[in-house]
This record gives structure tokens, sequence and C-alpha cells, in this order.
């Protein structure tokens, strides 16, 4: 009996390790979304300058952007974990509060930039009006997610 | 002896009553203030509006998507209490629709109600108050043509004293002004001036971008340079033209910021400031392009 009641805790303590290394494996989570971020301005801001005519419309750049969009808007929810909410991150309490509203937020966000990549097809969007047509949508997200889920300190 | 005493301490307590009573009188408008300006016209009241930034606060909460329907509502959670956005739809009941000219001049340029009490500076009429008289008919006309919606807004919940309003009428001699902020020289070119103008004025942005001292008023000596957020979480950055604020901002920078919601690095606007760039987006280029020269002419 002692044998069992050792071993069933044995079992329990390592599982309790091995989920704390699982979740210890994203080591610095506000750097990654963070950087996932990052991807996502530089993509806006190649994506604007095309739109206000200030670089050439490029179908290549213009689908690469809209891939950088896409992954970013699948990866971002998965680095947001309970214990992310200070340090150097302007992430807004109401993410841990209401973890709801985020998600369908990020679902959103998510929704338009697949939509995107499947009107870009295989080499992008074939001019500078179906870009436009692709991308509003996916840009309409930074400021209504960032209304509620984002505070400057 | 006695009797003295307790005689002296009721007139001094009377006199004190009187002083108060004097100070924090409502002083409204004089009536003259509309001679000399064309009656309201709802188009160009419809680009104050935006310039204002009405439905910020007066729309609807639950109307989400519904433009124009000033039903009132939204909650605005401050260190003094709960401020709750009342109906200014021309509903003659719930809304304003049975207010004469006089009525909304006076809410908008001196914080008063119709029936003569102090409005709280939850309402940002401290900025208002260096509204035009023909800017603020114009609003009232366009507010005139969007349609009633019924039914009061809840009331404010806050604290005693702040529940009397008679004080504000001290704390308004102290903020209320219609002199603008930032004085310039002669010769100023004309769009920094409208600049100063939509800022100072209907934009309230100072409302936000100003820092406050303990009873809630705008520390001028440090206008524009950002603090702790008065309403809702974290800070507000500051927007003067230096490494503070936003010195490397070009002025094409802040007009595209306030049509587009992107910052020079691409980030996206956020928090209450989105509410406000959405109706930045709907002025004419020309506005916020005077906006942006003003925001690059202060503190030079
Ligand atoms: C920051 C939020 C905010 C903004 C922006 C704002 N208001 Fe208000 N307003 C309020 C609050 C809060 C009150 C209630 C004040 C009180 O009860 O003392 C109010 C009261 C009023 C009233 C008095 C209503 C009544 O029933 O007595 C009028 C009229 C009004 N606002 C018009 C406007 C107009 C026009 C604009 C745009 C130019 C505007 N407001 C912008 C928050 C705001
Ligand atoms: C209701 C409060 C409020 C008002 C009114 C307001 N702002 Fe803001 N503003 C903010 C907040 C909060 C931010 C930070 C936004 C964010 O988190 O992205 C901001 C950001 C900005 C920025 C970007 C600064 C930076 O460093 O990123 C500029 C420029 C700006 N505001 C200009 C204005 C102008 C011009 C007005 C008046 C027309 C104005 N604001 C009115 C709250 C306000």
């Amino acid at each position: 009996m002692r044998k069992i009641v050792i071993c069933i805790s044995t079992l329990l303590f390592s599982a309790s390790v091995f989920s704390v290394s699982a979740a210890a494996e994203i080591e610095d989570p506000v750097a990654v979304r963070k950087a996932l971020m990052q991807a996502v301005a530089a993509s806006a801001g190649t994506s604007s300058a095309m739109l206000r005519g200030n670089r050439e419309y490029d179908m290549a750049v213009a689908k690469a952007a809209i891939a950088t969009f896409h992954a970013s808007a699948k990866a971002l929810s998965s680095f947001f974990p309970e214990n992310s909410h200070t340090g150097g991150t302007t992430a807004a309490p109401t993410i841990w509060k209401d973890p709801e509203a985020f998600g369908s937020a990020v679902a959103k966000f998510r929704a338009a930039a697949a939509t995107a990549v499947d009107l870009a097809g295989h080499d992008g969007p074939a001019d500078l009006e179906a870009f436009r047509q692709a991308v509003t949508p996916v840009l309409g997200n930074c400021s209504s997610c960032h209304q509620s889920f984002r505070v400057q300190n | 002896m006695l009797r003295k005493l307790l005689f002296l301490t009721a007139a001094l307590v009377a006199a004190a009553g009187l002083v108060f009573w004097l100070l924090t009188m409502p002083r409204p408008l004089d009536e003259s203030v509309l001679a000399g300006t064309e009656p309201g016209d709802p188009v160009r009241g419809e680009r104050m509006y935006f310039a204002g930034g009405c439905a910020s606060c007066h729309a609807s909460p639950e109307a989400e998507g519904v433009e124009g329907e000033l039903g009132g509502g939204l909650v605005l959670t401050t260190d003094f209490g709960a401020f709750v956005a009342p109906n200014i739809s021309p509903h003659p009941q719930d809304g304003i629709g049975d207010w004469s000219e006089m009525d909304f001049a006076n809410a908008m340029l001196r914080g008063i109600s119709p029936e003569g009490n102090h409005y709280y500076p939850a309402y940002p009429y401290t900025s208002y108050a260096r509204m035009e008289v023909q800017d603020v008919r114009d609003i009232f006309a366009y507010l005139k043509s969007l349609p009633p919606v019924e039914g009061r807004a809840d009331s404010h919940k806050i604290a005693f004293p702040f529940t009397l309003r008679r004080g504000i009428g001290l704390w308004k001699r102290l903020y209320l002004s219609a002199e603008p902020v930032v004085t310039f020289p002669e010769g100023t070119p004309e769009n920094v001036l409208r600049g100063r103008y939509l800022v100072e004025g209907p934009g309230h942005c100072g409302e936000c971008h100003t820092p406050r001292n303990f009873i809630g008023g705008l520390k001028l000596g440090q206008w524009l340079e950002g603090g702790p957020a008065a309403e809702g979480e974290g800070r507000v950055p500051g927007i003067t033209p230096d490494e503070d604020g936003i010195g490397f901002w070009s002025e094409g920078d802040i007009a595209y910021f306030l049509e587009s919601g992107f910052t020079p690095d691409f980030d996206s606007v956020g928090g209450a400031m989105v509410a406000v760039q959405k109706n930045m987006a709907r002025l004419p280029a020309e506005d916020r392009e005077s906006i942006a020269a003003y925001l690059k002419a202060i503190g030079q």
C-alpha cells in the first residue's frame, strides 16, 4: 500500500515538474509576442506605403505582408500565459480579466488574415486594388484590438 | 460673553456662506452673444461634432455601429466617482430636444445647465469654452438633425462632497477660461492658429494629454506633456515636439496618424485615443494638417 502511495505521489510530482517545464519552454513570452507584433507592424508599414503610392506595388511583397499577418495572427494567443501580465509589457490587464473577449478579438484578426491569404492566391493579389480589398479588413483589427487590450504605461 | 461668542460664530458662518454663495454663483453668457452670428448650419456642425468627439462619450454604448444615436449611458470612472454621459439626442423629454440655443451655448461654453446648475468637468467644457459661438450654434443644429433616442441614462455614482454641484463654481473660477493656452507672436501662420483652435477648443486634446493636480485641474505649465490617465488605465503619452513627446514625428507623420491610426513606426493607435482618431479621420485633411502644424509649433 505504502509503495502505491509513494508511486502515485512520485508520478504526480514528476507530472507537475513536467508541466512546469513544458510551460517554461516559452522562455520569454513577452519578448516573443513583441517580436510578433513588430513583424505585424513592419508588414503594416510596407502595406501602407504601397496603398499610399509611396512604394511601387509588388505582388510578391504584398503576399509576404499578408503571410506575415496570417502567421502572427495564428501564433499570437499562445504567448499570453497567466503569469505574463507584468514586466515591460503594454498588454492590458483586461486580457487576463476577460480572456473570452480577447480570444474573440484575436479570432477576428485570424479570420481576416485567413481571408486575405485566400484572396492573395499563389502569386499575391493581382493589382493594388485587389491588395487593398484583401488587406484593409486585416489592418482594421490593429486599432480595434489595441483599443481594449493594449495600454501605455 | 457666551452669547456674544455664539453670535459672532453665527455671523462668521453666515458671512462665509454668503462668500461661498457669491463665489460659486453660475455665471451664464450674456443673451447678446448670439447676435452677430448666423443661424446654426448642420453641415458645418457635423465637422465640429467630429472635431469635438461628442459621440465618443454620448453615443449609446449598446448602439455600437449605429451612428448618431446619442442616448448616453457610457460610464467614465475617475478618482472622483463614476460619471455617466447623459442623453443629448433631440428627444424632448429624455434628451435636449426642448432646449433653446442659449441653453446649449451655456452648457458648452460655461458648463451650466438650463436650471442654472454647474456641470461636472467630466463634460470637457473647460476646453469647449474656447469655441466660437458660431461653431456651437452649428453643432446644435447638427444635433437637432439626429434621431431622438428614448430613455434617460443612469445617474452619476459619486460620493459626498462631490455630489454638491454648487462647489464646482469655485473650481470653475480657477480652471474655466476662454483664453488660449499657448500664445503665439504676431505673424504666426494661419494654419497654426487654426490648429490651436482645434486642439485647445473642440478637440479637447489637453483634457487627456495634460497632467492634472489633486483637485482635477489641468497643470497648464505642463501642457500636452502627458501623465497618468484620469479615466481608465495606464498613461497618456506626451505629444509635445521634443524627446519626451513626439519630437521625431514630422507634420506629415502626425496628420497621417490622425487619419489612419498608424504611428511612424507602424505601431497602431490604442486605448481612449482610438475613438479620438476615428473622429479625426472624419475631418477634412486640412484640419488634421492644422493640428499637426500646431503640435510642431508649441514650445518653440
Ligand atoms: C469625455 C466625455 C464627454 C465628451 C467628449 C462630451 N461630453 Fe457632453 N457630457 C459628458 C458628461 C459626463 C456630462 C454630464 C455632466 C454633468 O451631469 O454634470 C455631459 C453633459 C452634456 C450636456 C448636458 C446634458 C444635460 O442633459 O444636461 C450636453 C448638452 C453635452 N454634454 C453636449 C456635448 C457635446 C455637444 C459634445 C461634443 C462637442 C460633448 N458633450 C462631448 C461627457 C462628455
Ligand atoms: C480621451 C483621451 C484622449 C484625448 C481626448 C486625446 N488623446 Fe491622444 N492619446 C490618448 C491615449 C490614451 C494615447 C495612447 C494611445 C495608445 O495606447 O496607442 C494617445 C496617443 C496620441 C498620440 C500618439 C502619441 C505616441 O507617442 O504614440 C498622438 C499624436 C495624439 N494622441 C494626439 C492627440 C490629439 C491631436 C488630440 C486632440 C485632437 C488627442 N490626442 C486627444 C488619449 C487621448
